[in-house]
């Protein structure tokens, strides 16, 4: 048929009939697989995911994680090793032909095409829907799967207006409806609320009463594998370090196992020692890039040597106060004060002079210039400074020297100041940013999302950093999605939920119930 | 005035025409702005050949094909080199302007022949074009073609990975964009106004174009619009029946342009875009890379 690439009908009925528990679904033997380069990506890998269990693959970033879920899925095809269902060989030239076997894949960056409805997205590609869609039989079927696995979606509501958990929910459904076996899951609760949480282990549970087998890919975020997993693989440099039954080991193990080396869990924070206010921000509203109202009547204040974790939820507004802070966004109403001095107007650059440091979420896109070098990078933050300008002039040797001391003083690992940004690692970029940023030494820094999609080595380095900013008397605004590393390093917290700051909160008087409840507003979209 | 109002209708036809196919084409991630130099290349052409053999038939289908023809070529540029695709559909409209220019000055003059059949006074085409708004409607909206087709001009990745081939897809539009402009270049020459001169088109294509965007990508819209401009483009001819003796007919002939200009400034303002961006593809203009 026009524009599909598969036969019409999936392989998945008979091949998956009588499927017994404990069955091993699929063996992966001996995978591995080079880059140009010399890059060994996956190094004789041996996997395997019973009927009925949930086996989580766990590895750092640069692990070999990706690559392995890519040939999984058929995204990559192996340079050597074979892939077993169910004891018969396979192999997969395109994800259509993973489907086709009953391979379902829950993308952490997720693939539904947001102006469609939910049930258009479930449909697209399903080899039922052909011709003229048959729209209330597929949504009749739809919604029996949904129940099935205790999802309530609204199949014709429009993709952007769902949560991220709703919107892993439809990606759920979707392979389910298309008969997968094998839940492939890249990340599975990042930017999930507790609630959510709570929900996606149920619904895993009932994929493994039925049959199926679970496999989550996990980088950071390691408790969830002892909620979720039966057995954990853990992946370092390309190879399988080891395959553990997830109750007989803890996270220490894990995390040792996993960077290969002792990794020290709870940063200590040495005691608060506030200063003055630094920032004030008053009454202050703004809205979000669709006209909405992103921030609506927010007010704190913020003391040198203070940390402000701002939690909540992607899309509470959090963002977009990092953004009016930073001078990114305009003010609709009320004010904000720095050092006595009323910024709410002030540009980038003012803010800049004056010592505020904005390091935002997205690195590759606001953070960086990913076609320029690391010197050129970090100018961006200096070329109106007068140690490194001159009547116009770009100082190059101070700016290269100043450059060469981050990478070192950050550890950033690049072969030198002169490779362009894109080549770095997501760690190592926002080594640099911090870098560049905390080597000027702000009395405010915004930090968005700073450890996001980083593993555990470099998230560690990037939070003592910022409390190290903190030890040296800047008031820093910490902005995550992560509650545990709100908890940890905090002094006031703030949980946000849909533009307002529910409670500003002392961190001593806190606890993950109540923050947890309450950026999840009390309620979600998902159970109201 | 029926006349007028007839003429508008026809007019209104062919801007449908090509502005369907150019639809399709967007809905599917791909920007042609080349229509005018395909509907030149499908009047020119189904001109000579009608001129030269006395066949309508065969003007039309040689008009369908060069359409389609320029659509494959498009589509090799923007989808498989992935250039910029304002660039491909410019030099498609450079190309066709000094192509057809050259060809055409030879051939200068009416056409000559019977004039094709009406129906109660209009081309029976008209009724073909409503008929098209209605299918292709219907196939974007409620089948798995045109499911296929938004996804691909929303979220090629999505597309993709859900075993959509997003090239095949992707040509298939803009073939089907650019022979719809090649067959409404043969209607404007072999039946609307079948005068071969220099610029006879008269920027009709952008028009076209335009009213894509003014559809906000609906097909029923986009013949409204098509009415509105048929309508404002016959006014423009002949002021003097609605409004005597205000401006001058040059005057007014600037006005479809310059209601298409304060279309195109009205949909790029924030207060539009917020308030139907979603209906603009998402992927609209750009190639699709596989990660």
């Amino acid at each position: 048929m026009f524009g599909r690439r598969t036969p019409a009908n999936d392989l998945a009925d008979e091949f998956w009939a009588n499927v017994q528990p404990g069955e091993v679904l699929l063996r992966a033997q001996g995978i591995t697989k080079r880059f140009p380069g010399g890059v060994v990506a996956n190094d004789h890998i041996d996997f395997e995911i019973r009927a009925q269990e949930v086996h989580a693959l766990l590895g750092e970033n640069g692990a070999g994680k990706t690559t392995l879920m890519s040939i999984l899925f058929g995204l990559l095809q192996p340079d050597e090793g074979e892939i077993y269902l169910r004891g018969h060989p396979v192999r997969f030239s395109s994800p259509q032909d993973a489907i086709r076997y009953g391979i379902g894949m829950v993308h952490q960056h997720r693939k539904l095409v947001p102006a469609h409805t939910v049930l258009e997205n479930i449909l697209l590609g399903h080899p039922k829907a052909r011709g003229v869609l048959n729209v209330r039989e597929a949504a009749e079927e739809v919604a029996a799967i949904a129940e099935m696995y205790g999802f309530n979606l609204d199949l014709y509501a429009r993709v952007w207006q769902l949560t991220e958990g709703e919107k892993q929910a439809v990606e759920i459904v979707k392979a389910l409806y298309r008969g997968a076996h094998i839940l492939i899951m890249d990340e599975p609760t990042s930017a999930l609320t507790p609630v959510e949480t709570d929900r996606l282990l149920e619904a895993i549970e009932r994929m493994t009463a039925n049959n199926l087998g679970v496999v989550p890919f996990i980088t950071h975020k390691m408790p969830i594998i002892f909620r979720i997993s039966d057995r954990v693989t853990i992946l370092r440099r390309g190879r399988v370090v080891a395959t553990l039954p997830t109750r007989d080991t803890n996270e220490r193990e894990l995390a040792q196992l996993l960077v290969g080396r002792e990794v020290l869990f709870d940063i200590q924070k040495p005691p608060a020692t506030p200063g003055d206010v630094v920032v004030e921000v008053e009454h202050v509203t703004a809205r979000n890039d669709k006209g909405g109202l992103a921030l609506n009547d927010v007010s704190f204040s913020l003391r040198a040597g203070q940390v402000l974790g701002v939690a909540g939820v992607a899309g509470n507004g959090q963002h977009e106060l990092a953004e009016v802070l930073a001078g990114l966004r305009p003010v609709e109403h009320g004010r904000i004060r720095f050092l006595g001095r009323d910024i709410t107007t002030a540009s980038v650059l003012e803010r800049w002079q004056l010592g505020i440091g904005y390091t935002p979420a997205e690195r590759t896109e606001v953070g960086s210039i990913g076609d320029f070098t690391l010197v050129e990078n970090v100018t961006l933050n200096y070329f109106w400074d007068e140690r490194y300008v001159q009547n116009g002039l770009l100082n190059e040797k101070k700016l290269r020297a100043l450059t060469e001391s981050i990478i070192e003083t950050y550890q950033v690992v690049t072969p030198s100041p002169d490779v362009k940004a894109k080549t770095l690692s997501g760690g190592n970029l926002q080594k640099v940013i911090m870098g560049r940023v905390l080597s000027r030494q702000p009395k405010l820094v915004i930090a968005n999302l700073p450890a996001q999609g980083l593993d555990i080595g470099a998230t560690e380095f990037v939070q003592r950093r910022l409390l190290d900013a903190r030890a040296a008397g800047a008031a820093v605004i910490l902005i995550s999605e992560d509650l545990d590393e709100i908890l940890m390093l905090s002094d006031i917290i703030a949980p946000m939920y849909e533009g307002r700051i529910v409670q500003l909160i002392p961190a001593e008087q806190a606890d993950k119930e109540t923050i947890g409840a309450m950026i999840a507003g009390g309620r979600t979209r998902a159970n109201a | 005035m029926l006349a007028f109002f007839l003429r508008s209708l026809e007019a209104a036809m062919i801007f449908t025409f090509a502005g369907v196919g150019e639809l399709v084409d967007q809905r599917g991630g791909v920007l042609n702005v080349g229509v005018e130099g395909i509907m030149l290349f499908g009047a020119t052409l189904g001109f000579i050949v009608t001129k030269t053999t006395g066949s309508y038939t065969l003007g039309f289908v040689v008009g369908v094909l060069v359409g389609a023809l320029l659509g494959l070529l498009h589509a090799f540029f923007s989808v498989t080199l992935r250039v910029d695709q304002v660039v491909s559909g410019m030099g498609i409209w450079i190309f066709g302007f000094g192509i057809t220019t050259y060809i055409g000055s030879a051939y200068t003059g009416p056409l000559g022949l019977e004039r094709l059949p009406t129906i109660g006074g209009l081309s029976p085409f008209f009724f073909v074009a409503v008929a098209l708004v209605g299918v292709v409607w219907f196939v974007l909206d409620k089948t798995s073609w045109g499911l296929a087709v938004r996804s691909v001009g929303e979220a090629p990745d999505v597309a993709d990975v859900s075993g959509i081939s997003v090239t095949r897809i992707r040509y298939a539009c803009t073939i089907f964009g650019g022979a719809l402009a090649g067959f409404a270049g043969a209607l404007y020459a072999l039946y609307y106004n079948p005068v071969w001169n220099y610029n006879f088109l008269m920027g009709w294509g952008f028009i076209a174009l335009a009213l894509v965007f003014f559809s906000m990508w609906n097909p029923i819209l986009l013949l409204g619009g098509a009415i509105l401009f048929g309508t404002l483009w016959q006014l423009s001819l002949n002021p003097e029946l609605l409004l005597p003796g205000l401006f001058s007919r040059y005057i007014w002939r600037t006005v479809p342009f310059i209601v298409t200009i304060l279309v195109l400034v009205l949909i790029s303002t924030d207060w539009f875009r917020s308030r139907w961006g979603g209906a603009r593809p998402q992927a609209l203009g750009e190639p699709y890379v596989k990660e």
